[in-house]
């Protein structure tokens, strides 16, 4: 019959306080709970990061080599750090008008290319035979074709830039998967025959190519450099590879090291950008909000879990100072608060990290904004959030176990839950009444009400916050910034960045614009047409160029793109520079040539239609005094293509207008040169360049017919064939709806739980209070306080609580909404609205808990008999 | 006769000035090992006070409590508690016991804080003296009010301690039981020969110890 008493005493006080320890389990599940979800989300965050980065390298792999031989990869295989090698041959790139808009690579490649280019057939299997193929579904649904094995592909496509002519080819398709729509290009795999075939035809036709290096991989590394200089014109034969490695860690150090060790030194590879340090600095960056809510919780949690212990410790302390007299040890009386605390972890951690786990798979994709985000189910989340959880009740606890194990035997038997020292000898005399009793019992307990209040606090101003953040979005702004008009059509190589944008394309075609012209309700109509060519620059304007690209400026912007400063090397030494001309009509020009777009200059209708001046643009930078513009200045002249031409005027960049490809893509004449933007009047640029089609086309419509006119453009899609390349402004509203509801969501989630902790920590201080207190009522009425006398006092202590407490959340909130979010949200696109709105809707609520709580309690406490409740209690 | 307490000059004194309390005021006391000691007094003479500085619940302003060779002032908060549970045995005027346990459980509750293996033989021949055996697995609240002070003896009497610390234990009892208590404590005085000092304000119930100590004012008066 040994016994150990401080686990038997662990179990049987536990057991005792059934309505205590439901509260306290019930702060913990919601405190892990809290934990887990934010953990789920930012470990979400980082996994999904990572694969929407794979997905836009377009592989997973660790390595790819652009252009290395055959012989070369089967090397790097054989190294024992090298787990595969995947090969591909490039062969083409499709064409035609079905496949706008997208890039379709034509290739031979092996199973394990295509399995970790995530462009693995899934339906079917990698072509054998000559005519076989195999294609992702966003090709089959461009050329129209349905997802069944055996159907006839009919394939445009090109093996040179240079090619004039298409080659058409004849195809059946062998297997399919669901593409990748955030890579820049679909894969469509041919069999290693066709590629042969291809490869063979292009070096009799004595076209030099990668293909000759393969033949000779003697000298392979020079010719391999010299084959990427040459290659431009050329898209057949181009060898990939990519390799998986063992190991994550140090790949750069790896890969040096295999290259050495199978002597192919100096043969170029990239690593895949989702292994980069930086993705992981820059998941944490997005994790940032997470790691606040963290401390937030951590707080909430805290108050909370602090306050119920302190409130059970308090209850018992009679009880400690008992066992202290009989012997039990500081330590073991620790132990005995800190098991206490260990039991209600077994039982609310568990609890919260499932319950957590499945409230973070629904914000998963809410907070993410990606498409099919998955939540992570990493371990660490759960090991995290538990020791985050048992971390933050093990704080709570160690003040109120030290109080326990610091009970004086003797005091304990005449403690009562009243603070001692401090100011209780200062009693002011007079009034003994209710709202002045109420006020004093308030004060009896002062680290408890404060706690209470904090923890109230704390949660209604998150709320204020989280509110007012979100309040202060101006969403008119924002659509002003990313569009200019209720619809907006741009030609379709437009952002055709590879190939470059054609300046006779006929997506906006005299058919279309008619239709547009022809919509009822059509309010206003404007248009972009742009030109590129040279100009040569005076010494003003390189005085200008030198002026604002200072070394400095040089130095960062080469950190994260070093062509660029180049560019404005070669543009100051040759003092010539690219231009890009715009013609401006409608309301595409009314919208551009504002007084927030002017840098310098002004705008003045009447001369500029002269067709004697031109306007510079498309300078990203914002206005300020004194600063040297990067391009012609206001007054000066620019002569371009034989036209002289007065600068009336300096615009900042409106992306709207000026987005989109160079002429002549990656392989622009200008590639090398900085580029200067200018705006002439419409009628010069007709004039100028008749055979220039329209680039992007804006046009408002009344809201009635918003509907009308999104219903003709997807009959004119229909009926065309054309993938018309759209922008709407409810689109982007909407767009951005779904981008921020996330964010929204999570914000008022945090705020709503930790006023939900503050609420219950209300609740559970208000009934201990008045449980604690039975004896003492009993005692007040025996000496004549009526019921409703004291129910009247109770409610008072409660009303007493909530206007502290809304006194200091409406000074508090004030000041974080009036000082924090103003700061937090100047600038972008946001307007500062002062409002406390959620504090104006909770006030009434807390009011109406600060009188039911305490009412509904008292209602308890009264079932018990004057007598019972006099002799109950040592 | 050896002594096994023995205080000298013992003092405490609460709060200063005007509202100076000496709750004790220079005790000089010995106890005799293997007596059963009454120190009487009325209400505010500082019985109370002293005995907790004998059981080492509190600490004197002046002056020392020697128990067997072990100087008390020379423990630490930690060491007294440790002390305590080895060498005093407690009985309150409200038993204290702690009400989740049972009975049994209750009397082994001090040994077992000590990690030490309980003499269950020795506690058996108690709990028969005391009349408890059928009441082991009862928990407190379901014992009448002598039943829950014989269960505090045999708690007190469990560790075999070097003495024993009654305060009021027939405070809060009818005279009849109070009496049956009394006598059970001279009992296990006798045969145990375990020392006893008990605290009390009744002459009557003091006039059956061996020695009566009057203490008056924070002063043994003779």
């Amino acid at each position: 019959m040994n016994f150990n008493p401080i686990s038997v005493l662990k179990k049987r006080v536990f057991q005792q306080n059934k309505g205590r320890n439901l509260v306290a389990a019930l702060a913990i599940i919601l405190t892990t709970l809290m934990f887990t979800t934010l953990f789920v989300l930012s470990r979400s965050m980082y996994k999904n990061l990572i694969e929407m980065t794979f997905r836009q390298t377009g592989y997973d792999a660790q390595v790819s080599f652009k252009n290395i031989t055959e012989e070369q990869a089967d090397k790097i295989a054989s190294h024992p750090e090298v787990m595969e090698v995947g090969q591909s041959t490039v062969i083409g790139l499709g064409q035609g008008k079905a496949l706008s808009g997208r890039q379709v690579e034509i290739r031979f490649a092996d199973e394990i290319y295509a399995a970790h280019s995530f462009a693995k057939p899934t339906t079917g299997r990698m072509p054998q035979t000559m005519d076989e193929i195999a294609l992702d579904d966003i090709v089959l649904d461009k050329l129209g074709i349905p997802k069944e094995l055996g159907q006839r592909v009919t394939l445009p496509w090109i093996a040179e830039y240079t090619e004039a002519e298409a080659r058409v080819s004849e195809f059946t398709l062998c297997g399919f998967w669901e593409g990748n729509e955030s890579s820049y290009a679909s894969m469509a795999w041919v069999s290693r025959e066709f590629a042969d075939d291809v490869v063979a035809e292009l070096e009799e036709k004595g076209a030099r190519g990668s293909t000759v290096v393969t033949e000779k991989a003697e000298d392979a590394n020079e010719k391999a450099a010299v084959a990427t200089t040459e290659i431009s014109s050329r898209i057949a034969g181009l060898h990939m590879a990519q390799v998986t490695l063992y190991r994550d860690r140090d790949i750069e150090g790896t890969m040096d090291r295999i290259l050495e060790d199978t002597g192919l030194t100096g043969v170029e590879y990239s690593v895949n950008l989702a292994y980069d340090p930086d993705m992981n600095r820059m998941a944490s960056q997005e994790s940032l909000p997470v790691y606040l809510g963290m401390f937030l919780v951590f707080v909430a949690g805290y108050l909370i879990i602090y306050n119920i212990f302190q409130i059970s410790v308090t209850a018992d302390i009679q009880f400690y100072g008992k066992l202290k007299t009989l012997g039990m040890t500081v330590r073991q009386l620790k132990k005995l608060v800190y098991g206490q605390a260990g039991r209600l972890c077994l039982l609310g951690i568990p609890a919260g990290l499932l319950l957590g786990y499945l409230l973070g798979m629904v914000l998963v994709p809410v907070w993410i904004q990606m498409d099919d985000a998955s939540a992570s189910n990493s371990p660490l989340i759960f090991i995290g959030s538990a020791a985050f959880a048992g971390i933050t009740v093990l704080i709570s606890c160690m003040r109120p176990a030290r109080m326990a194990g610091k009970v004086s035997p003797i005091e304990a038997l005449r403690y009562h839950d009243v603070q001692r020292g401090g100011r209780a000898a200062k009693r002011h005399s007079g009034s003994a009444s209710l709202p002045a009793l109420a006020w004093s019992n308030l004060g009896r307990n002062r680290k408890r009400t404060v706690t209470v209040i904090c923890s109230l606090t704390l949660g209604l101003t998150l709320m204020s916050v989280f509110y007012a953040k979100n309040a202060a979005f101006d969403m008119e702004k924002y659509l002003e910034a990313l569009t200019l008009s209720d619809f907006q059509i741009d030609e379709t190589t437009s952002e055709d960045y590879l190939r470059g944008y054609d300046p006779h394309g006929d997506t906006l075609n005299t058919e279309l614009t008619a239709r547009v012209e022809a919509l009822k309700g059509l309010t206003g109509i404007g248009c972009v047409y742009s030109h590129e060519t040279q100009i040569a620059l005076n010494e003003q304007t390189i005085a200008n160029l030198q002026g604002f690209y200072t070394d400095e400026v040089l130095a960062d912007w080469a950190s994260y793109d070093p062509t660029g400063p180049e560019s404005v090397q070669t543009t100051v030494d040759e003092k010539s520079a690219g231009a890009v001309v715009y013609g401006l009509d409608g309301i595409a020009l009314d919208a551009y040539v504002t007084a927030e777009h002017m840098l310098a200059g002004n705008y003045d209708e009447a001369q500029f239609a002269t067709g004697n001046y031109v306007i510079a643009a498309g300078l990203a930078m914002e206005k300020k005094d004194g600063q040297i513009l990067p391009t012609v200045s206001v007054g000066d002249t620019v002569e371009i293509e034989g036209q002289v031409y007065t600068v009336m005027a300096v615009l900042d960049n409106f992306n709207v207008i000026t987005e989109g490809a160079k002429e002549g893509g990656l392989e622009s004449e200008n590639k090398d040169r900085h580029y200067l933007e200018f705006i002439v009047p419409f009628k010069t640029f007709r004039v100028c360049w008749p055979e220039n089609t329209p680039r992007k086309l804006f046009f408002n419509v009344e809201d009635a017919y918003l509907d009308a006119a999104q219903e003709m453009l997807d009959r004119y899609s229909a009926v065309t064939g054309e993938n018309l390349s759209l922008t709407t402004r409810a689109g982007i509203a909407r767009q951005y709806d779904r981008e921020t509801r996330s964010s929204a969501v999570m914000g008022n989630a945090v705020s709503i739980v930790i006023a939900l902790v503050g609420v219950l920590n209300f609740i559970n201080s208000v009934v201990t209070s008045i449980v604690s207190r039975r004896k003492e009522f009993a005692m007040m009425q025996s000496v004549g306080m009526t019921k409703s006398q004291l129910c009247k006092l109770l409610v008072y202590e409660g009303l007493d609580y909530a206007w502290i407490t809304l006194t200091c959340t409406y000074a508090v909130s004030s000041l974080a909404v009036g000082v924090g979010v103003r700061a937090m949200v100047e600038g972008g696109f946001t307007k500062f609205r002062f409002t406390l709105l959620p504090l104006t809707v909770c006030t009434p609520l807390l009011l109406l808990f600060a009188v039911l709580v305490p009412y509904l309690c008292f209602r308890n406490v009264e079932k018990d008999s004057l007598v019972e409740r006099l002799r109950s209690a040592s | 006769m050896e002594a096994i307490v023995k205080t000298a000059g013992l003092k405490k004194y609460y709060g200063r000035g005007e509202a100076l309390v000496k709750a004790l005021d220079g005790v000089d006391l010995e106890i005799e090992r293997g007596k059963f000691t009454a120190i009487i007094g009325t209400s505010g003479s500082g019985k109370s006070t002293l005995l907790h500085m004998l059981g080492g619940l509190d600490v004197p302003s002046e002056g020392s409590v020697r128990i067997g060779k072990q100087e008390l002032s020379e423990l630490t908060n930690e060491q007294a508690t440790i002390f305590r549970r080895k060498q005093i045995g407690f009985i309150f005027q409200n038993y204290n016991l702690i009400p989740v346990l049972t009975v049994w459980e209750n009397i082994l509750f001090p040994i077992a804080l000590d990690g030490r293996k309980a003499d269950k033989e020795f506690i058996m021949e108690i709990v028969q003296l005391l009349g408890l055996e059928s009441k082991l697995d009862s928990l407190p609240n379901n014992l009448s009010g002598g039943q829950q002070q014989r269960v505090a003896i045999a708690r007190a009497l469990a560790a075999k301690p070097s003495i024993i610390l009654a305060d009021e234990p027939t405070g809060n009892l009818d005279s009849r039981t109070s009496d049956d208590v009394i006598g059970l404590l001279k009992v296990l005085n006798r045969q145990f020969h375990q020392t006893i000092v008990m605290i009390t304000h009744n002459p009557d119930i003091a006039a059956r110890a061996d020695r009566v100590i009057r203490i008056e004012d924070g002063k043994i008066v003779d």
